[in-house]
């Protein structure tokens, strides 16, 4: 994986895209071989290089006792001790980097001055869910973005706006969303050209991997017919 | 063919059963020579006793007991979260460490909770002497245990992915818990420690032992003596006080907040439990200042290897043991049966406003005063034993119901009644059965606490392991205490595993 | 933020404190000076026994010229456990319950007993419905058999030891009852009740508790009668605790027992306590005449 590298994981479901994610994000323990990020093995790293990875999980993993603010502060509870961690229960801590990022997420301005940021997370709407979560991505400021289906359960137009919040580069090439590398996966064939590089999986195993630009109609009817 | 599997609303009725060996024994034994005391008792209600004397000794009996309750409530409360987050398995993880350690802890906290604190108090008695604190420590002890296993239980079941996704993002484990788990167990705390506190409160009443004066010593000797009215006196009081307490926690929890309101609500909570118990060590020294001449340990001969060899033969071993189950499955059938199947006849409103009036009387009478009446007028059996420990517990289940019921929805029960299902049966589909898992499970912890309650009706006579307690305490002999004890604990542990066991095979998946 | 919820709060930390304050006004400010605690099985109702213990406290207070507390106690074994640890200074046990009391706190003394301890009766009653008819001897108590019994306290001398002890020497052995057991009913008063109300069909009670509640009507000659008193046997003493000269100054001992023996029904306050007593006076009493109880107590296993 290189800097600057935008990779899709494609594959019918069942074929181990939440799995491989799982495993590079060191959550799950692979039987054989090793994740390896900058150098260090993904188990034995300390909790200051784990932080640079974030995750979009598939179910999104909010903490619905908690507000709005709350949770995508908790993106950034690897940054800070745990007097913050406390702090971040009992007070409205870091309203500007919230809202900042709650911005950035997409989530309408008017509506984050109108007090989005105290609303419970199961007041909102799965499409705002989802933005929040991002945005608790967002606040980590990760290195690496690996995302598990962010856009399953989306609109089409919402889904292709949560995409371009993660994809856009700058003229420069640099990744809007400050990462330096992501990996999404995905449900959706003809959203691949926004990707740098593919990555097919079928039943666990490593079926396809070439750049996108390359990728023909029949390599993905492959990648979705058979077995 | 498959296997038939009750699924989780017919397990919360299926209990109810045991109801039918009860009532029909308890029919058969029915006779009507207890009716003139039945009758003084009941007038006893509505002349109870205003004897100057009589209200001085209950109003100071009131003070000891609510000191004693509200200290060994905080005490209870702190210990058992911290023991109860010490032995969960997901705290242990979430280090990446080893869980042996949580499984030995969880294990061992089993003895505290099996030993009744009426029992907790006579032991302690016996090494302390007579000493506020020990009673306190009677209750704290065994409570503290208990609320552990409720608090393991429920950060162990609570959905952890949230944790896990904190965690692998490099966060403190330590603030990923707090982040992710602990405003999901803001409300448990809340509900459950409102709830202990009433428990707490009839503990300190049950406990008379200990040379305090307390409300339950004035109870327990009126009641020994049939002094109805002055019975009665103290039987209003404590009911004024539970309602109270009641009112107090309803007003409570009806306001529930979430986010940093919910947070900022749960530390006011704990700092009140904390704030409620220095104020409970105050006014115990208010009250009887000249017992707290310093704790000392006052040794006690631990019974030999040959004691306890001849204490093992002596024992009854298979009829106490046989009673004791008995009367604990009858009377958990029954607590845990009777407050669905009292719902489920009618569901109204009103009628269920009905059960909660009884459920709240059921929690009121002392389980040995319900002994002694229905003892009046039914010959001795161990279908009493299980009818008034049964009757008292369903208070105390009837109440954990209505409350869960109260907290749904009813979306389900409207959408049921809107495909035509008769009103019984939109209700136990639509409210009862999701209702049925965590009613179940406290219907386990329930059982716990039946089982070492055999032990205050043990008078009813008898072989069981409740009345053997009581007799070799009150001989002194304590190998045979402790080989009792043993069995206590044998019994709670297994029952705990067994319910474990259900559980996972019924309950899940 | 002054919402309702806060506002309650507040009404009840104000209600809580006033509650406190009036709890401690109930109570006199502690004492530095050592403070002689007197205790009793509780054989009674309450509030007879808070006027007895109290009236005894004011007046061993002013006579021996230290602080007497009546500390209450609610069940038997507490009251000898508090006397073993040195919870309670003087205590009024029972028969079984004073040895149990003495044989765990090596020097502890008997002072005092009342005449009618030194010849206690107890005394078997029977529903009138359950057929039995009056004994003649005591092996007249197989009549009992397969019948439904009950003791009083499990503690209890009169109320369950020594008729447990005459009913063995009848060859009389509680499986043989109705229900293969005696039940513990947990007090003198109650046994009344629940042979009068034929869930028992007989019981064992003290006679002085059966004769009070005979003269206050509480009991209905139709349904409840006497079938047998047993011999005599010696019942309530006054124990003291070995360490009170220590305590309280040399002759500590010998002062209180002097106290205890010389109320008499001349004073007025005197004559109150020696009737809620139901003595006329207090005779001194030896360890000897204990004897008897503590063997039966060994037989059946209430003393090891």
């Amino acid at each position: 994986m290189f800097e600057g590298e935008r990779i899709a994981l494609l594959g019918r479901s069942g074929a181990g895209k939440s799995t491989l994610l799982a495993i590079a994000n060191g959550s799950l323990r692979s039987e054989q071989g090793e994740v390896r990020w900058c150098g260090a093995s993904i188990r034995s790293m300390p909790r200051r290089k784990r932080r640079e990875i974030g995750m979009l999980w598939q179910d999104l993993l909010l903490v619905e006792e908690l507000s709005v603010g709350q949770n995508v502060n908790s993106g950034a509870l690897g940054r800070h001790n745990l007097i913050w961690g406390l702090a971040n229960l009992l007070f409205n801590v870091d309203q500007s980097a919230c809202k900042h990022c709650l911005q950035r997420a997409g989530l309408d301005a008017d509506l984050i001055e109108r007090g989005l940021i105290d609303a419970p997370i199961r007041q909102l709407s799965g499409g705002q869910r989802q933005r929040v979560a991002l945005a608790r991505l967002l606040r980590q400021q990760p290195q690496l973005i690996l995302a598990d289906e962010p856009i399953a359960n989306l609109d089409p137009a919402i889904a292709s706006d949560l995409l371009d919040h993660l994809l856009n580069r700058s003229p420069e090439g640099q990744l809007n969303c400050g990462a330096k590398a992501i990996v999404i996966s995905l449900h959706q064939p003809e959203l691949v050209h926004r990707f740098d590089r593919v990555i097919g999986l079928q039943e666990g195993e490593l079926v396809m991997d070439q750049p996108a630009d390359q990728l023909t109609p029949a390599d993905l009817s492959r990648l979705y017919e058979a077995g | 063919m498959n296997r038939p599997k009750p699924a989780a609303p017919l397990l919360t009725l299926l209990p109810a059963m045991a109801l039918v060996p009860v009532l029909i024994v308890t029919w058969t034994g029915l006779h009507g020579g207890g009716l003139s005391i039945w009758q003084q008792f009941l007038s006893g209600a509505l002349h109870p006793s205003l004897d100057p004397d009589v209200l001085h000794a209950v109003w100071h009996g009131l003070g000891v007991t609510m000191a004693t309750a509200l200290l060994s409530w905080s005490l209870s409360l702190l210990f058992g979260v911290l023991l109860g987050s010490v032995c969960a398995d997901v705290v242990w993880r979430s280090w990446s460490l080893p869980i042996w350690p949580a499984t030995g802890l969880r294990r061992g906290l089993a003895i505290p909770r099996a030993v009744h604190e009426l029992v907790w108090g006579l032991l302690l008695l016996q090494v302390f002497g007579l000493h506020p604190y020990v009673a306190v420590a009677a209750i704290a002890i065994p409570y503290s245990a208990l609320v552990a296993r409720i608090w393991r239980d429920h950060l162990d079941s609570a959905d952890h992915r949230p944790l896990e996704a904190l965690i692998s993002a490099g966060v403190h484990p330590l603030s990923a818990l707090m982040t992710a788990l602990n405003p999901g167990m803001g409300a448990v705390l809340m509900s459950y420690g409102g709830y202990r506190l009433e428990c707490a409160l009839r503990s300190a009443t049950l406990l008379g032992v200990f040379g305090l004066g307390g409300l339950g010593t004035e109870l327990q000797l009126t009641l020994q003596s049939l002094q109805f009215r002055e019975l009665w006196t103290g039987l209003w009081v404590l009911a004024a006080v539970m309602l109270l307490l009641e009112q107090l926690l309803r007003l409570w929890r009806k306001r529930s907040g979430v986010g940093v309101h919910g947070q900022r609500r749960m530390l006011l909570f704990g700092t009140l439990a904390i704030v409620l118990g220095v104020i409970g060590t105050f006014w115990l020294r208010l009250i009887v200042p000249d017992q707290f001449s310093g704790l000392s340990w006052i040794g006690l001969e631990v019974p030999s290897w040959t004691q306890l060899n001849l204490a093992a033969t002596e024992l009854p071993w298979y009829p106490m043991i046989l009673e004791t189950l008995g009367l604990t499955v009858l009377a958990a059938g029954i607590a845990i049966g009777l407050p669905p199947v009292a719902l489920l006849l009618w569901p109204s409103p009103r009628w269920h406003q009905c059960c909660s009036i009884f459920w709240a009387c059921m929690r009121w009478i002392p389980p040995p005063l319900m002994v002694l009446l229905l003892l009046l007028s039914n010959r001795p059996s161990l279908a009493i034993g299980a009818l008034a420990i049964g009757l008292h517990n369903s208070g105390v289940m009837g109440r954990l119901l209505l409350e869960g019921l109260q907290q749904q929805s009813g979306q389900r029960q409207d959408a049921l009644r809107a495909i035509g299902s008769s009103e019984r049966i939109s209700w136990l589909y639509g409210l009862l059965s999701p209702q049925s898992p965590s009613y179940l499970a406290y219907g386990a912890y329930r059982s716990d606490v039946i089982l070492r309650e055999t032990v205050v009706v043990g008078v009813i006579g008898g072989s069981g392991l409740g009345w053997q307690l009581l007799e070799s305490l009150s001989s002194f002999h304590w190998a045979a205490v402790v080989l009792v004890l043993c069995c206590y604990c044998a019994l709670t542990i297994s029952g705990e595993a067994l319910s474990d066991r259900c559980r996972s095979l019924w309950l899940q998946s | 933020m002054t919402n309702p919820l806060t506002r309650v709060r507040k009404k009840g930390a104000v209600v809580l404190l006033a509650l406190l304050c009036s709890q401690g006004a109930t109570v006199l400010p502690a004492n530095a000076q050592a403070t002689l605690r007197i205790g009793a099985i509780p054989d009674q109702n309450p509030e007879r026994l808070n006027r007895r213990y109290g009236q005894l406290a004011s007046e061993l207070s002013d006579s021996l010229k230290v602080p007497v507390r009546y500390v209450p106690v609610s069940n038997y074994p507490a009251a000898v456990s508090a006397f073993r640890t040195g919870s309670l200074d003087l205590v009024w046990f029972g028969g079984l319950t004073g040895i149990q009391a003495r044989l765990q706190t090596p020097g502890a003394q008997v002072l005092a007993q009342r005449a009618i301890d030194a010849k206690f009766n107890s005394v078997f009653i029977a529903n009138t419905s359950a057929g039995l008819q009056p004994i003649r001897s005591i092996d007249g108590l197989k009549s009992l058999k397969g019948k439904r019994f009950t003791f009083g306290s499990e503690s209890s001398t009169s109320g369950r030891l020594m008729p447990q002890h005459f009913l063995a020497q009848a060859g009389v052995t509680p499986k043989q009852f109705a229900g293969g057991q005696a039940g513990f009913s947990g007090s003198h008063d109650a046994t009344i009740a629940l042979v009068q109300s034929g869930s028992y069909q007989a019981g064992a009670v003290s006679e002085p508790v059966w004769n009070v509640a005979v003269k206050n009507g509480k009991v209905d000659p139709s349904k409840v009668k006497v079938i047998w008193k047993t011999p005599p046997f010696g019942n309530y003493h006054w124990v003291v605790r070995p360490n009170l000269d220590q305590r309280f100054g040399k002759g500590f001992t010998t002062k209180l027992q002097k106290a205890i023996l010389g109320l008499t029904p001349a004073n007025e306050r005197q004559k109150t306590i020696l009737e809620l007593f139901a003595a006329k006076r207090f005779i001194s009493a030896q360890d000897s005449q204990y004897q008897p109880i503590e063997e039966v107590g060994r037989q059946l296993g209430k003393i090891r």
